[in-house]
């Protein structure tokens, strides 16, 4: 039977705004920079077998992992009225140990042998204990990266389980800062749960339920109907890491995508993709989903739900022990951050093949993870900075690109300079373009950043970005953007380091530009 | 006398009182210079006497959107100048690989850096040496702007090198916004982003506003004008000022909207504005009045003077309905505005909510904008018919278009109100601009808001609430103090010293030392109570072991304006025939003017007038109360 369209869009407009309402009480309660300036957290809704029916406009990152999140919930956990899960172990339902997920269950009355819906939501911790303040050091083990949460009950029946939370806060440098962070996070459960069972108050289970299921036959409907559209072919796409951080050797991704148009499906396989690093650069599988489920969603039209459904017609190939499917003990703290920017600068390189016109050059493709730890002399407390600084952004076959801005797998905000400034022991020197790094073309990518910071403590500086050896792609005739590089007081730092630094240092990062598109147009000779 | 004039894109709307009685006067606007409408209406009004005139002005607002404004400069710390352009360094569409950003107000060529700094605490850390000020006064002024905006990092915590800066341009000749003026707060991009706008829009608004003064001055007349925060103050402050006046008319919509509350004794309204192209709503309580947001953005430009919190949605009577890929029904955020406009005006091709109005009968063809106007029913019928895809009728073609629209303000009402902790059952939706009470019922019941409000003139609403806004002035300052500092009494004592109103209202915006928001509470010896308790209702928690800080000290001096009493009419119990026009089997139709006090009848039912029509479902029953307000019982 055909859905009623009309409250159809009004079943889909209900279900988005819990997700951002939820999102947005985070936010705002959250203590961590992470989560309060930069946003880097995300919120979602779930159905009663923990498809995603829609999710707010955060971090494409988390787009296609966070239903595994629920799904090991419900697995290791039977989970009752009042209760909420908590983990973040990125070989049982996570991604990187900072992120720290809660799944909360929507009973739609109090004696329902079972959950009609799930909510859950993320966020981005800015220390979770380890071997490195800020817990995203270079690391050759999980077990070094910091604290590691299966799925268990952070509360049960509404009642708080404080031995957990002790246990957790007792493994982290910033324990205040964390238990606000987890408050922020019940708070925006609860939130999520009182909407939604407001919704079914108003329009009966049954309503909401159908038109959920609606929701992921839409979705998938628009990635058909896009499927179909696609040549019938392979097109195939690699790109490479710079190293593992430990291991000198480059780090290859390669995809083959297969379109089959006739049946409206496609394949995607990663198979010849480098075995999985020593050092922390290993993504899990949730991340190369949430890659390709974000890649499928950029080329639908605007209104398209990214829920669940987009994801039927793809069968997605990536065999276990690679570093596109890490098995543990792998360290993966960098897996979510540069390789997910990676195998997506590796997927839409195979799509450029199929829809030239369609495909930006190549982005800065890396994130720039910068975090300083250290003493604060102004509070007496320990501080963990985190902060992601953007890049340029690859030229479109119609337009220049952006410079200084976050894209594909991120868009977290940066910390204004102020705010940086009453928080931490900082003084920045510099935040502006990086005039000229964007490659050439017919339109030029965009300009990366410099942001220079100037350390008022000796703090523990770790580094986490790539794109030092391989230079963000020009396609079509555009040239290469500028690689991107970091100093110490004018020392060349490695892309990946974990380094002691005094009161008094300068620290300088400047981040890639984006990738030319099409040749250069050269100006006639005027005649003489 | 007092005159309120705000600018509207069709009509320019007037109110006043002549013998204590309300008048409304419609003019036509003129866009070209919407001055020449003011000074009629002025003129033809006041009959050459003196008069205080009072302004709602869209000159700020079109120049912005129209990016018309100035040639701006913009000065900040040497290492900043791309500050304003990178924000915060995120993109605006998250899936969309062609995402393009608007330009900065002021290009990297009128961007300057300028060697110096000053600490969080306000310690200067590098003065500002002689050869540096030279070289940028004059590599400005090589750039020939026609504004400057100045916004030093931490100018805030000392203004001394915005100080000598402005100093040392004056000799430039073009007007000077400084951040420690205009919006004396931390978080640069958002600060220079204010002053920034304000540079811009500065010469075009003091042009505009000298003109008028001087024109109606010549009349013995003065100038004040309408705040996006829903005060006045005079024409002199928003020339200076003009950031402060970028939602002018709709800030006197919301005003208007509180005092026909507090008229009619109803403490807590939503006020649902709907035009032909946007809708704006707001949550109003009397108790509290007017609530101002410090996150306001305007195409994509952060604006941090407050704003009253007004949300608003690109759908109107005029937004465009169409099928998507997926077979999903959507209406706008495209509209068809006055120009092609609706099918039934006679020229559109696109289906749109007014004609989805016109064809289920709750709009009159003949007596829109008082017969004025003839809408073609049939032509709106045909096209209908042909873009309805799976629907089986036009009827209920046009039904899903109202319920899609509908459901978009509702979703807008629902973000001011359940999204905030407000519960919709404790409301009065109160509807005015030309759509709004064609909706009003449908929204109520779909939010479960008991009772529908419709103003008299709900056409002239905005003007009317200029008319009886209060003079305000807000001042405020970054100060980052635990809540036991000596320090904040000071402050607010020094914020307070300007005089230049009759009350001072003192505020702190408070939080959880750590946290990146603030909430805003009243200054009273137990302000750290009522900032936990707000917490717990924003965000779902509180926690009173936690130490809270306090980010900003705000002072708010008002002149209240003298009380306008809205006529009063003795109830005259009667069941509206007296006013019944005709009767169809779809419903009565009823004329507004000839309704009174005291009628009180049942839907369905057409309330047709000048400016608006109203429309009363099947269960709804309405009644005049002594000011004549519809106050329907949905």
């Amino acid at each position: 039977m055909m859905p009623d369209p009309i409250e159809l869009a009004i079943f889909e407009s209900s279900f988005h705004s819990i997700a951002e309402e939820m999102g947005i009480a985070l936010r705002r309660a959250a203590f961590s920079p992470n989560i309060k300036e930069r946003r880097d957290y995300s919120s979602a809704v779930f159905d009663a077998t923990g498809n995603v029916i829609a999710m707010g406009d955060d971090m494409p990152v988390h787009l296609g992992s966070m239903p595994m999140s629920v799904r090991a919930a419900l697995d290791k956990l039977r989970l009752a009225r009042g209760d909420v899960a908590i983990l973040n172990d990125p070989y049982d339902g996570g991604t990187h140990l900072p992120d720290i997920t809660l799944v909360m269950p929507v009973f739609a009355e109090p004696a329902a042998p079972a959950a009609a819906f799930y909510v859950a939501n993320r966020a981005h911790h800015a220390d979770v204990g380890g071997a490195y303040p800020g817990s995203m050091g270079l690391c050759r083990e999980i077990f070094q990266e910091g604290i590691r949460i299966p799925p268990l009950k952070l509360v049960e029946a509404g009642e708080l389980n404080r031995c957990l939370l002790a246990l957790i806060l007792n493994n982290v440098r910033t324990p205040r800062e964390r238990e606000g962070d987890l408050t922020a996070q019940l708070g925006a459960c609860r939130i999520g749960v009182e909407r939604l069972a407001q919704l079914i108050a108003k329009y009966g289970l049954a309503r909401v339920a159908t038109n959920a299921d609606a929701l992921l036959d839409r979705s998938e409907a628009l990635m058909r109907s896009e499927l179909e559209r696609l040549p019938a072919a392979e097109f195939s796409g690699e790109d490479y890491l710079d190293n593992d951080g430990i291991n000198p050797d480059p780090v290859r991704i390669c995809v083959r995508i297969a379109p089959d148009p006739a049946h409206r499906a496609i394949q995607f396989d990663f198979t010849g993709s480098a075995p999985q690093v020593d050092g922390s650069l290993n993504a899990v599988y949730a991340i190369t989903y949430s890659a390709v489920f974000y890649v499928l969603r950029c080329l639908l039209p605007p209104e398209a739900v990214p829920s669940a459904g987009l994801m039927r017609p793809v069968k997605l190939i990536a065999p276990p022990g690679t570093i596109v499917n890490a098995r543990p003990p792998a360290a993966v703290a960098g897996g979510n951050v540069e390789t997910s920017q990676r195998i997506v600068d590796a997927l839409l390189r195979a799509l450029s093949k199929a829809l030239p016109d369609r495909i930006p050059a190549g982005s800065s493709g890396t994130m720039n993870n910068l975090t300083i730890g250290g003493f604060d002399p102004r509070t007496g407390e320990s501080f963990a900075y985190y902060e992601t600084i953007a890049g340029g952004a690859g030229a479109r076959p119609n337009s220049p690109g952006v410079s200084g801005v976050h894209t594909h797998m991120t868009n977290s905000l940066n910390t204004p300079v102020e705010a940086l400034e009453y928080a931490y022991p900082f003084r920045v020197r510099q935040y502006s373009y990086r005039r000229h790094s964007g490659g050439k073309g017919r339109f030029d990518g965009g300009d990366g950043i410099v942001r220079e910071i100037e350390l008022l403590t000796d703090a523990q500086i770790t580094l986490l970005s790539d794109r030092r050896v391989f230079a963000p792609y020009g396609l079509m005739g555009g040239s290469d953007a500028a690689k991107g590089r970091a100093a110490l007081d004018g020392v060349e730092l490695p892309g990946k380091c974990n380094v002691q630094a005094r009161s008094g240092s300068l620290l300088r990062l400047e981040t890639p530009g984006g990738g030319g598109w099409g040749l250069p147009v050269v100006d006639p000779p005027t005649e003489s | 006398m007092q005159i309120a004039i705000d600018t509207g894109g069709t009509f320019t709307d007037c109110v006043y009182l002549s013998n204590g009685r309300l008048e409304v006067l419609k003019l036509p606007s003129t866009p070209a210079n919407p001055a020449e409408a003011v000074l009629q209406a002025v003129s033809q009004i006041s009959a050459g006497e003196p008069a205080e005139v009072r302004h709602g002005t869209t000159v700020a607002t079109n120049a912005l959107l129209e990016r018309k404004g100035a040639r701006a400069a913009f000065v900040t710390t040497t290492g900043f100048e791309d500050t304003l352009d990178i924000g915060r360094q995120a993109r605006p569409k998250l899936y969309d690989l062609f995402f393009a950003k608007d330009p900065p107000l002021a290009p990297a060529e009128l961007r300057f850096g300028i060697k110096e700094r000053i600490s969080s605490d306000g310690v200067v850390l590098q003065a500002i040496e002689e050869p540096d000020l030279r070289r940028l006064i004059e590599s400005i002024r090589a750039q020939r702007p026609e504004s400057i905006a100045i916004s030093l990092l931490f100018a805030f915590a000392n203004p001394i090198h915005e100080r000598a800066l402005a100093a040392a341009l004056r000799p430039l000749g073009v007007p000077i916004s400084l951040s420690h003026e205009i919006l004396p707060e931390f978080r640069e991009y958002e600060r220079g982003s204010t002053v920034l706008i304000n540079a811009y829009l500065a010469p075009k608004m003091q042009s505009y506003l000298d003109h008028l003064d001087r024109r109606l001055q010549s009349q013995a007349s003065t100038l004040n004008v309408m705040q996006s925060s829903g005060g006045i103050i005079p024409a002199s402050i928003a020339a200076r000022e003009p950031v402060r006046t970028i939602l002018s008319g709709p800030a006197g919509g919301v005003v208007g909207a509180l005092a026909v509350a507090r008229a009619a004794g109803f403490p807590r309204i939503l006020a649902f504005d709907m035009g032909g192209t946007s809708t704006d709503v707001a949550l109003v309580e009397t108790a509290t009045g007017l609530r101002a947001t410090s996150e306001f953005q305007i195409m994509g430009m952060p604006v941090a003077v407050p704003v009253l919190d007004i949300h608003t949605v690109g759908a109107g009577g005029g937004s465009i309905a169409s099928f998507d890929r997926g077979g999903a029904l959507k209406v706008g955020p495209e509209s068809a505005g006055a120009d092609p406009g609706p099918l039934c005006y006679g020229r559109g091709e696109m289906p749109t909510v007014t004609d989805a109005n016109l064809l289920l009968g709750r709009l009159d063809p003949h007596r829109f904008l008082g017969g004025a106007m003839h809408l073609d029913l049939e032509r709106a019928r045909e096209y209908f018919a042909r873009t309805k895809g799976p629907l089986a009728t036009v009827e209920q073609f046009a039904e899903g278009i109202l319920r899609l629209a509908d459901s978009r303000m509702e979703k807008a009402l629902r973000r001011i109100s359940v999204e905030q902790g407000h519960d919709p059952r404790d409301f009065v939706l109160l509807s005015f601009g030309g759509a709004g009470p064609l909706h009003a019922c449908a929204l109520a019941r779909a939010l479960s808001i008991p009772k529908v409000l419709v103003p008299n003139h709900p056409g002239a609403l905005s003007a009317y609430g200029i008319l009886v806004s209060d003079t305000v002035r807000d001042y405020s300052r970054t100060v980052m103090l635990s809540p036991d500092d000596a320090s904040i009494a000071r402050c607010v004592a020094e914020l307070a010293r300007n005089r230049d109103g009759d009350v001072a209202l003192s505020s702190l915006d408070v939080r959880y030392r750590g946290q990146g928001y603030e909430l805003n509470v009243p200054w009273t010896p137990d302000f750290v109570e009522s900032f936990h308790r707000l917490h717990q209702q924003r965000y779902g928690y509180a926690d009173r072991a936690r130490p809270v800080e306090v980010v900003n000290v705000r002072v708010r001096m008002v002149s209240i304006n003298e009380p306008v009493e809205p006529p009063r009419e003795t109830l005259r119990p009667g069941d509206g025939s007296h006013a019944l026009v005709r009767s169809t089997p779809a419903g009565r139709l009823y004329s507004r003017e000839k309704l009174h006090a005291g009628d009180r009848f049942s839907g369905p039912a057409l309330i047709v007038e000048y400016s608006a029509a109203t429309f009363v479902p099947e269960g709804a029953v309405v009644s005049l109360d002594e000011f004549a307000n519809l106050v329907i019982e949905v």
